[in-house]
């Protein structure tokens, strides 16, 4: 049996298809755009291609993420937070804090070892503990996005970012930078910031090790050392971290499909 | 047909909820010239004080995002709740020209400055503070309370221009006593049949009794109870949830909408101050005694009152259990500081009982629900989780 | 002799640190020398009655400002947080909330747990700050209603409501008073009740001659800065020999100050009132934006609702304790804690009258309900009806995160602008 998750999101669009041994056959990536249906349905049709499977073959699909009711071939939706959960678990399975700092909004969520969200908190207030902060970065220093995590890590003595708002960061970033501030020592200054917000979340929610770090975010070098540095406590980070949702929607799926089967009565 | 005739009746309620210009109240002065209106804040008012002196008492409730906030931010600080704001948007803007007397009791800080805004925006208004007991277990808390609402009567009659008689005192007391016991009807029947009636429909239905005179909505109650039962509904596999936090500043239609299309909501604190007293008031003996004691000692809980007869957590447990429900919401209106705080009192409280629960926040004036939807729905699918 | 030499500069600041340090010492030996411990708050904080039982007595609002005056609160604001306390709640709170789960572990020393809470209803945020501190301890609070400022149209300050609300009262104190028996052990007390409030009685005298000298030109103190240990002195020591002492002391250094023609800025150039608190977060910052301009705070509400809440005509009368404690709480409850920040309209005109005052400025606390929701309008009633110039400005009490001085700046500057512009035409 073959099961699919599709996460579309507000910039990129993921689809994974597996099997009913929770084997991964196929992934897709590609930019979600103003279209989400039809991302929805390239990025699943490139996943099975990707797995060389047929349509036919899908027994059972779940979306997720922000244009999940947008998954019009899709059997079922489930919200991000419960299938980043369960994908985190998935892909290491002594999870049992995950936190997704995405280019929006960030989250935290606890979880047990089946992936079944504890508790979970986000952020709502601004965007100044998601990656928007470091766009803003990004942009007032005319530096690539990709560059900046181990651009920050040359720091010396980073800057202590005082604004709490993205409005004002670009400014402050300036100001820093007039005041003849190293480039490095203010972009550690940015990531303090963050982690400090995201990790404020997390703790609202309880760190319990292991902590999985998922979301756009995550590929980021200096994020991860500070996170571990913060908490004093080895960050799980996958290369299919941007996956994690539509893994996690992929299970779901997989639950959906093995209820009546006799396989399913059995794992229940 | 019943059926359209409680689709008509909730919808005239949702109507006058709705409506910035109090339209069922419009209505009474033009019925009746020469009447005087008495507007109450949240979150509890002896009503029938105001009734037996002929006043129309209504509730001052905010104006969600019905009102723009034109004048009022200039004269209250920022990270003030929005119910004060838009409170006295709706005074400033005129919309409450047909108030004689304003009464807004100290549940809170806010408020309590509130009081001296509207004193001072409106000098020919007479703005008062009910100073309802918080050392509820005091054995001197009901005679105080007593003379309290003895001073309050006084000012009504003053403004009223008619004296609250023992009889007309008692008939007012008869009539809130039967509203109040068919409110406490129709949450019966929400909470036992949850398919029949919508979290919106009760909202609507309640907070209706707070802008029009008790009279028509007392019928109005009765009309949809007798029709309720033969409603043709489908039962459905909802969970059965709790939602606390809606005792002062109200959450939008529109939020209530979403968590019904979630879950059922089997019981909640939603306008507690006109579901306050939870059993008839005495008519018997001394009537201002009879209100104070009702309001003292056979009363409902909230985060702005202090009674440690009533400790809160304890309370919204009992609440939980005779609702039969799986879990809570526990919301706060942002920038209100005795819910807030009152949370982390809950989120205490249920962790030991181990209770599900979400945490929300909320603003009478918002209007876009992405996240909390998402939030919610995270919510029910970890309740209903039963996968490996 | 030869030129005058001064005996009292400095006086007050070294009398203050000593008593500081006193109490931070009685507070961290609490537990040690088995006193019992109260907490109160400084709008009714029942020293009178505690005294008389030989109860240590904690502050949380002063321990919390003292967090932010040693530049330590964020830690504390976050502690509280990160245990699930929104961060828009008042950061008195919040900074007490992580001084608890830190086990009473502060700058100054270490603060003892609460035998018992003593609150009263002039802050609603007081009795939900006590029931916090019910569930982490399972202390006896005692919630004292005090029914204050009824608004207007019959305000009901008449005498029948007076003696409702006095008898209320009577008997409040009297379960108090049970109350603190059972606690501590201890009997009751008339007469050492009596020595107690004799001693408030003196103490609030020297207090308010203290504050009447800066009718003065130049002003020989600033509401700010001198004025937050006056109200700090006043509440802590309030009831004891040491406390008449300090305001002793205020008195004769001022007096001197007052001969010398010595101000609290170098040269008085603008003289204002405050309504509203002071930010502890950048306390020196904030006194220092007005004093660059010459500017001398000459009094404020904040001295009157947090110094003690003494009425006009405060005195107790000794002949009858628990009857004038009842009265004088509920007229302080009235005119010293509630009027000065629902009603203080007409007090700020007198007294920019009285004291030529130039210009007042309203500092909104952005976690404090309490002390700022109305500020905006008292501003905007005293320009339009007084002709009264204000500034407004926000910040917070103890929460650096909301200070933000390019702002506030900003805000302080032109309204000194505006004032110096209205002083020429004046032709003052």
């Amino acid at each position: 049996m073959v099961v699919a998750g599709v996460d579309v999101g507000s910039t990129q669009t993921k689809a994974v298809v597996i099997d009913h041994d929770r084997r991964i056959l196929g992934r897709a990536l590609r930019d979600t755009g103003a279209r989400l249906t039809e991302s929805a349905t390239a990025a699943f049709r490139e996943a099975l291609e990707d797995a060389g499977i047929g349509e036919g073959e899908v027994a059972y699909v779940v979306g997720t993420g922000y244009g999940r009711f947008r998954v019009e071939f899709g059997d079922a939706q489930v919200t991000e937070i419960s299938c980043h959960a369960r994908g985190a678990v998935y892909l290491f399975p002594g999870t049992r804090s995950v936190l997704d700092i995405g280019g929006q909004d960030t989250k935290a969520i606890r979880v047990n070892e089946t992936g079944q969200v504890l508790d979970f908190c986000m952020n709502d207030k601004c965007s100044a503990g998601t990656g928007r902060f470091l766009g803003a970065a990004s942009q007032a220093l005319e530096i690539p996005l990709g560059e900046l995590g181990p651009l920050a890590l040359q720091a010396r003595s980073p800057v202590v970012m005082t604004t709490t708002c993205t409005v004002f960061a670009e400014s402050e970033i300036l100001g820093w930078l007039a005041r003849g501030r190293k480039v490095e020592d203010v972009l550690m200054g940015v990531h303090v910031a963050i982690a400090s917000r995201s990790l404020s979340l997390l703790r609202r929610v309880g760190i319990e090790p292991e902590i999985t770090f998922t979301g756009g975010v995550a590929r980021n070098v200096a994020m991860v050392k500070l996170l571990q540095e913060l908490t004093g406590v080895p960050i799980n980070v996958s290369e299919e971290s941007h996956y994690c949702g539509a893994i996690g929607a992929a299970l779901f799926a997989l639950d959906r499909a093995l209820v009546g089967t006799a396989e399913g009565r059995a794992r229940a | 047909m019943g059926g359209d005739d409680l689709t008509r009746v909730v919808e005239e309620c949702r109507t006058l909820v709705e409506d910035p210009g109090y339209p069922a109240v419009r209505r009474w002065l033009d019925a009746h010239p020469g009447g005087k209106v008495l507007g109450h804040f949240q979150v509890y008012f002896p009503e029938e004080l105001a009734h037996a002196a002929g006043m129309l008492p209504v509730k001052i409730m905010g104006a969600g995002s019905a009102v723009q906030i034109r004048h009022a931010d200039a004269r209250i600080a920022a990270f003030v709740c929005s119910i004060v704001r838009s409170s006295l948007e709706l005074a400033l803007s005129g919309r409450l020209d047909f108030l004689s007397l304003v009464v807004i009791p100290p549940i809170c800080d806010a408020a309590r400055n509130s009081c001296g805004v509207w004193a001072r925006n409106f000098p020919d208004l007479p703005c008062q503070t009910l100073y309802l007991p918080q050392n509820a277990a005091s054995s001197a808390a009901l005679p105080y309370l007593r003379g309290e609402y003895r001073r309050l009567a006084g000012i009504i009659e003053d403004v009223a221009g008619t004296r609250i008689t023992e009889g007309r005192l008692r008939a007012s007391i008869e009539l809130f006593n039967e509203n109040r016991r068919l409110l406490r009807e129709l949450y019966r029947l929400r909470r036992e049949t949850p398919w029949l009636i919508s979290a919106v429909e009760v909202y609507t239905l309640t907070r209706a009794a707070g802008v029009m005179p008790r009279e028509e909505h007392t019928a109005l109650l009765r009309r949809v109870l007798e029709l309720l039962p033969e409603r043709p509904a489908k039962r459905q596999d909802k969970v059965r949830v709790v939602f606390e936090g809606g005792f002062c500043e109200q959450p939008p239609l529109d939020m209530l909408a979403l968590l019904q299309d979630i879950c059922y909501i089997v019981d909640d604190d939603l306008l507690i101050g006109l579901r306050w007293i939870l059993d008839d008031v005495g008519t018997e003996g001394d009537l201002l005694e009879q209100l104070a004691a009702a309001y003292l000692d056979h009363s409902s809980y909230s985060p702005v009152q202090r009674d440690p007869r009533k400790p809160k957590g304890e309370m919204l447990l009992r609440r939980i259990r005779e609702a039969r429900a799986d879990a809570a919401i526990i919301a706060a209106a942002k920038m209100c500081e005795p819910g807030l705080e009152e949370q982390v009192n809950y989120i205490r409280v249920l962790e030991g009982a181990g209770i599900p629960y979400l945490v929300l926040e909320f603003e009478e004036k918002m209007t876009v629900f992405e996240q909390m939807r998402m939030e919610v729905e995270t919510f029910a699918e970890s309740l209903l989780f039963d996968f490996a | 002799m030869g030129a005058e030499t001064s005996t009292w500069a400095g006086a007050t600041r070294s009398e203050n640190r000593r008593l500081m340090e006193r109490w931070w010492q009685e507070m961290s030996t609490a537990e040690a020398t088995g006193r019992p411990v109260a907490y109160v708050f400084v709008m009714g904080s029942l020293a009178e009655l505690l005294r008389v039982f030989d109860c240590v007595i904690n502050f949380p609002e002063i321990t919390s400002l003292q967090t932010a005056m040693r530049g330590q609160s964020r830690d504390y604001l976050q502690a509280a947080e990160d245990a699930g306390y929104s961060p828009d709640i008042c950061g008195y709170v919040k900074a007490d909330v992580g001084l608890q789960l830190r086990k009473g572990a502060h700058p100054y020393g270490t603060v003892p747990r609460p035998q018992l809470v003593v609150a009263t209803n002039m802050c609603n945020t007081y009795i939900k700050w006590s029931e916090i501190w019910e569930h982490m301890y399972g202390c006896p609070v005692f919630v004292l209603d005090l029914p204050a400022w009824r608004g207007t149209g019959a305000a009901g300050s008449d005498r029948d409501t007076f003696l409702g609300d006095l008898r209320y009262v009577e008997a409040q104190l009297r379960e108090l008073i049970a109350l603190c028996e059972q606690v501590t052990g201890r009997a009751f007390d008339v007469d050492r009740l009596r020595e107690v409030m004799a001693e408030v009685n003196r103490m609030a005298a020297g207090y308010h001659a203290a504050l009447a000298l800066n009718r003065h030109r130049p002003a020989p103190f600033n509401a700010i800065r001198e004025g937050v240990i006056y109200q700090g002195i006043s509440n802590l020591y309030r009831g004891t020999p040491e406390g008449t002492r300090f305001f002793e002391v205020v008195g004769h250094e001022l007096q001197e100050r007052v001969r010398q023609g010595q101000g609290a800025v170098p040269e008085e150039k603008f003289r204002l009132l405050l309504a509203g608190t002071a930010c502890y977060a950048y306390f020196r910052r904030f006194a220092e934006l007005f004093e660059e301009w010459g500017g001398v705070f000459v009094h404020s509400t904040y001295m009157v609702f947090a110094g003690g809440g003494f009425p006009p005509g405060f005195g107790y009368d000794l002949a009858r304790p628990l009857e004038s404690l009842a009265a004088q709480l509920l007229t302080s409850a009235w005119w010293g804690f509630s009027s000065p920040m629902f009603y203080p309209q007409d007090w700020l005109a007198a007294v920019v009258q009285d004291w030529a005052v130039d210009g007042v400025c309203f500092h909104g606390v952005k976690s404090c309900r309490t002390t700022s929701t109305g500020l905006p309008d008292v501003r905007e009633w005293l320009r339009t009806h007084r002709d009264i110039p204000g500034l407004f400005i926000q910040s917070d009490l103890v929460d650096p995160r909301l200070w933000s001085e390019a702002q506030i700046k900003n805000r302080i500057d032109a309204f000194f602008e505006a004032l110096a512009t209205r002083k020429d035409a004046v032709g003052r």
